[in-house]
């Protein structure tokens, strides 16, 4: 066929194929269109998201002037950072205890854990929003230990989406390898750190992004355990809508964009890009 | 795997955890000096800290005027917002959250009043109560004004595009009982004011609803749904702008705020008569600065306080002071004030605890229909 | 791979476990103890509630009326994990496949969107889809393209152009649902794929098996356990999500995670509300043991 003559590849390429870059192509530009379309918003000189009206950027001034929007996603960046290094930690280690042995009452365990991923946002937060304030959780910290409830109540959710992740990649390992290094002398925690971790690498990272997303987005939960001064920006977003959304929230998620990219790029540097992808 | 790739992969795991350690701890310790560098509030003459914590609708006060009230009385204030008055009673029924001041509207001053949850306010401290309208002191929501203050009030009515709506809409019937505009209308999704709106179409009052009434204005609903376009909650004068719909219910200073910017609409309180809203500074119990609350009640009631705040919003204000200080624009707007004889025929919404259950049981029985 | 017995080998079992355990015991178990009370419970005044031990709650919560809400939002987000899956997977696979060099942007990008508000992201869609959005304008102008060569041709021109009405509708909700949950399935399956012996596939290729049938015979079966986990990540929060429906649904698109949404705010009626979720709950519950009674026998690379 003409078309796959143009460009030789071998068999297994299939990223090379005309058909599968189109394919990733289209679907890139599905999700990333609103997106533009948010982006260039920013820029409009109208207090409306509706009509083009001139380009400016005085509504980014505005954003960077605005306290409100900055305290809300300092919380909300503070809040996914914890809740995804402690899913990350306490994910895994469910997944392993899942995989590797069994116990008694090992099928309700596992249908517990998996509990807060379909038990409904609001449900969880009007539980959230009844433990806290019948325990007498205080609320009068300085930041960030304000936010403790929140962070909370987001490794909660959090963290059964990494075990899941961390579980399907878990599926496939061969305990043989382990076993081999056992035999040569491992110790159980280094077998685990040396065999087991590089292993599952993939879904750490995967895991650890979902959770990030996860955090970073979620709006129910955090509403409903939020004290004063701990709004975090999709609260603080949805108490807007009754404006619709004006440029300057453009303006600052076009920020919180860049933000998360460069983070992401300070991870990959530090980590290689290649290692954070490999496969072995 | 050989002892190279061991070191690796330990090499590359552990620096990725890093990466993501240094790079929580930056956020937080840049975070934290961003934080540490406000001052705590000192304590003030009233011997409350100077902080107030207030809860707020979005996009509902003066541009500066927390900021005044700070360097008129030293008391920082928080405001914190919230999208409906069901949030806010959400999130107060287990207790309050750690806020000293709140804006419900009227029917939820009345729920709050009846599960204890607020404070009686000290009038004594509330000096400029006499610019409020005598209409608006003895309510019935709260007779005698003990446990709230006006803000604003607002009237529900039908916002438009005149150059798709050839002839004005005098009636609710074109909302609520019509295909003439198919899939361009939008009314609200709050289940109590839908009911009562069309208790009104009927030419009853909106509190004398029966369940029987209910399940006329039921069937009413079901047989109108396939021409509405969407249930919206408080973002019509959104679609409106878009031009997604040609009509909504809305409220009149909503609309009032979209005419400023877009020629082409106009708003009118139908024949039938309406619904009159109003939002209320209350302190809730528990509140830990009641003293500054009271403090800044008062200041915003101030007549050129009250103009700032005006000016940003634009909405119907109780404040007689405040509202001669207006341009005549903004005074003789008949979507803002609409007309003495309109209003004679709008109500305010009693909150009844037995019906409320009843609307929200039809409502989804509509919605799911 | 078979399992341990935790007996065997006891510290680390107590080192795995206790975290996990500990952490979904207090923070997870107790809080949710409470709203299951309140299921049992009835409203006293507008605040209290008191626990009497009634079933009210749940008899309501399984009249035709609710149930019937349940199995359309069942239906719906089992269209979306449909779809996520038909796209994602060749997506999932041109990132597994790609050059070591293209890998982390692709996964990155398909993350970046998703680190976005979702109400923004939600608008932002809606301005696309909008009467007036650029959906709607790139059609408008095709059409009135094809009219104008129409009358060039010296044919009829077209008639005036109808805005699609691409929003308020199920459609939409389907749309924006699809557009949330993508990369909550595109994640575990690279994961799963990523793990794969490619030497399997060439193998297959080499004895004459198309790519096709390859796909179906030695990919699907081996990245089984991560399709199962895509599945589940979207499914799940598909049934329970309510922003999307509420912002982008018509009349017609009521969800039952709207409906819980409802008895927990306006309603005013948490016993009711905690039913109501209860009863989501058990459904799913069912589901997922199943899964797990499944997953003790893995699929082996033979």
């Amino acid at each position: 066929m003409p078309l796959f003559t143009r460009t030789p590849h071998a068999p297994l390429e299939y990223s090379k194929t005309l058909w599968m870059r189109s394919w990733v192509t289209a679907v890139m530009l599905f999700l990333y269109m609103p997106l533009v379309v948010l982006m260039a918003f920013s820029f409009n000189d109208s207090k409306r998201n509706v009509v083009w009206r001139g380009f400016t950027t005085k509504y980014y001034a505005k954003a960077w002037e605005n306290d409100q929007l900055w305290g809300a996603m300092m919380n909300s960046l503070t809040i996914a950072a914890f809740a995804t290094i402690f899913s990350l930690i306490i994910g895994t280690l469910a997944a392993v205890m899942l995989w590797r042995f069994r116990f008694p009452l090992k099928g309700a365990v596992d249908g517990t854990i998996s509990l807060p991923i379909i038990v409904p946002e609001i449900c969880l937060g009007v539980a959230f929003l009844v433990f806290f304030s019948k325990v007498g959780w205080p609320t009068g910290f300085v930041w960030p230990f304000n936010l403790s409830a929140i962070i909370i109540a987001h490794i909660t959710f959090c963290f059964p989406f990494v075990a899941m992740v961390v579980r399907a990649r878990l599926a496939t390992f061969n305990r043989e390898q382990e076993e081999a290094a056992k035999d040569l002398g491992a110790g159980e925690w280094q077998a685990f750190r040396d065999v087991l971790i590089p292993h599952i690498k993939p879904a750490l990272i995967s895991g650890s992004l979902l959770a990030f997303t996860l955090s970073l987005d979620d709006f129910v939960i955090t509403f409903f355990t939020s004290t004063p001064g701990t709004d975090t920006f999709p609260v603080l977003v949805y108490s807007l809508v009754k404006r619709g959304i004006t440029p300057d929230i453009n303006a600052a998620s076009t920020i919180l964009i860049l933000l998360t990219v460069v983070l992401t790029a300070v991870a990959l540097k530090l980590q290689g890009v290649k290692s954070i992808a490999g496969s072995h | 795997m050989d002892i190279n790739e061991f070191l690796k992969a330990a090499r590359g795991r552990r620096s990725l955890l890093q990466g993501l350690g240094v790079a929580a701890v930056g956020l937080t310790f840049t975070s934290t000096l961003a934080g540490c560098s406000g001052a705590a509030p000192e304590k003030l003459a009233n011997g409350e800290e100077g902080l107030l914590n207030l809860y707020n609708w979005d996009d509902y006060m003066g541009e500066t005027t927390l900021a005044d009230f700070k360097g008129a009385s030293g008391v920082e204030v928080k405001m914190d917002l919230f999208e409906n008055n069901d949030t806010l009673f959400a999130k107060f029924r287990a207790g309050n959250p750690g806020y000293d001041l709140i804006v419900p509207s009227n029917d939820f001053v009345e729920r709050m009043v009846q599960a204890d949850m607020l404070m009686p306010i000290d009038k004594a401290q509330i000096p400029n109560m006499k610019n409020i309208a005598p209409e608006f002191i003895d309510v019935d929501y709260d007779k005698g004004r003990e446990y709230s203050v006006p803000y604003t009030w607002l009237v529900l009515g039908i916002g438009y595009r005149k150059s798709k709506v050839p002839v004005a809409p005098d009636s609710w019937k074109v909302l609520f009982d019509s295909d003439q505009y198919k899939g361009r209308i939008a009314v609200l999704s709050e289940a109590g004011d839908m009911f009562r709106l069309y208790a009104k179409y009927m030419g009853k009052s909106v509190n004398a609803i029966t369940p029987a009434d209910i399940k006329t204005i039921e069937a009413m609903m079901t047989k109108q749904k396939p021409n509405i376009a969407k249930f919206h909650s408080d973002d019509g004068q959104d679609m409106l702008a878009k031009g997604e719909v040609d009509l909504v219910l809305e409220y009149n200073g909503d609309i009032a705020q979209l005419m400023s910017e877009d020629d082409d609409i106009a708003f009118a309180v139908p024949k039938e008569g309406s619904q009159l809203n109003s939002d209320n500074f209350c302190i809730p119990k528990g509140a830990k600065h009641p003293k500054n609350a009271h403090a800044f009640i008062n200041y915003i009631l101030d007549a050129d306080v009250g103009k700032k705040v005006t000016d940003t919003i634009l909405y119907p204000t109780p404040n007689m002071a405040a509202k001669a200080l207006m341009p005549a624009s903004y005074r003789d707007n008949p979507a803002i004030y609409p007309p003495a004889d309109v209003l004679a025929k709008c109500e305010y919404a009693k909150f009844n605890a037995d019906l409320q259950p009843l609307f929200e049981e039809a409502f989804t029985r509509i919605a799911a229909s | 791979m078979a399992e341990q017995d935790w007996k065997t080998s006891k510290r680390t079992f107590a080192t795995v476990s206790t975290g996990p355990l500990f952490w979904t015991l207090v923070f997870f178990l107790v809080p949710m103890a409470f709203v299951w009370f309140y299921s049992f419970g009835r409203n006293v005044g507008l605040t209290e509630i008191e626990i009497v031990g009634t079933l009210d709650n749940y008899k309501r919560a399984t009249e035709w009326l609710y149930l019937s809400i349940f199995l359309k939002s069942l239906a719906v987000a089992g269209l979306v994990t449909l779809i996520c899956l038909i796209i994602g997977f060749p997506v999932a696979m041109a990132i597994t496949f790609a050059s070591e060099k293209w890998r982390p942007w692709l996964l990155l990008g398909i993350m970046l969107p998703f680190w976005t508000n979702l109400l923004i992201r939600t608008y932002a869609l809606m301005i696309v889809l909008g009467q007036q959005g650029y959906v709607n304008q790139g059609l408008g102008a095709i059409w009135g393209g094809a009219s104008w060569f129409k009358t060039l041709v010296g044919l009829q021109p077209l008639d005036t152009w109808e805005p699609l009405p691409l929003l308020y509708n199920n459609f939409a909700v389907v749309l924006g649902l699809v557009y949330v949950h993508l990369p909550f399935m595109v994640l575990p399956l690279y994961s799963a794929l990523d793990r794969l012996d490619k030497s399997l596939i060439e193998a297959s290729l080499d004895l004459g098996a198309g790519h096709f049938r390859t796909l179906m015979k030695i990919v699907v079966p081996l990245a089984a356990p991560g399709i199962l986990a895509g599945v589940m990540i979207t499914l799940i929060p598909a049934l329970g999500a309510y922003l999307t429906p509420d912002l982008m649904g018509g009349t017609d698109s009521q969800m039952i995670a709207n409906v819980i949404e409802r008895q927990f705010k306006r309603a005013n009626d948490w016993p009711f509300g905690a039913a109501l979720s209860f009863l989501l709950i058990y459904a799913m519950f069912a589901l997922i043991a199943l899964q797990s009674l499944r997953r003790k026998t893995p699929v082996d690379a033979r």
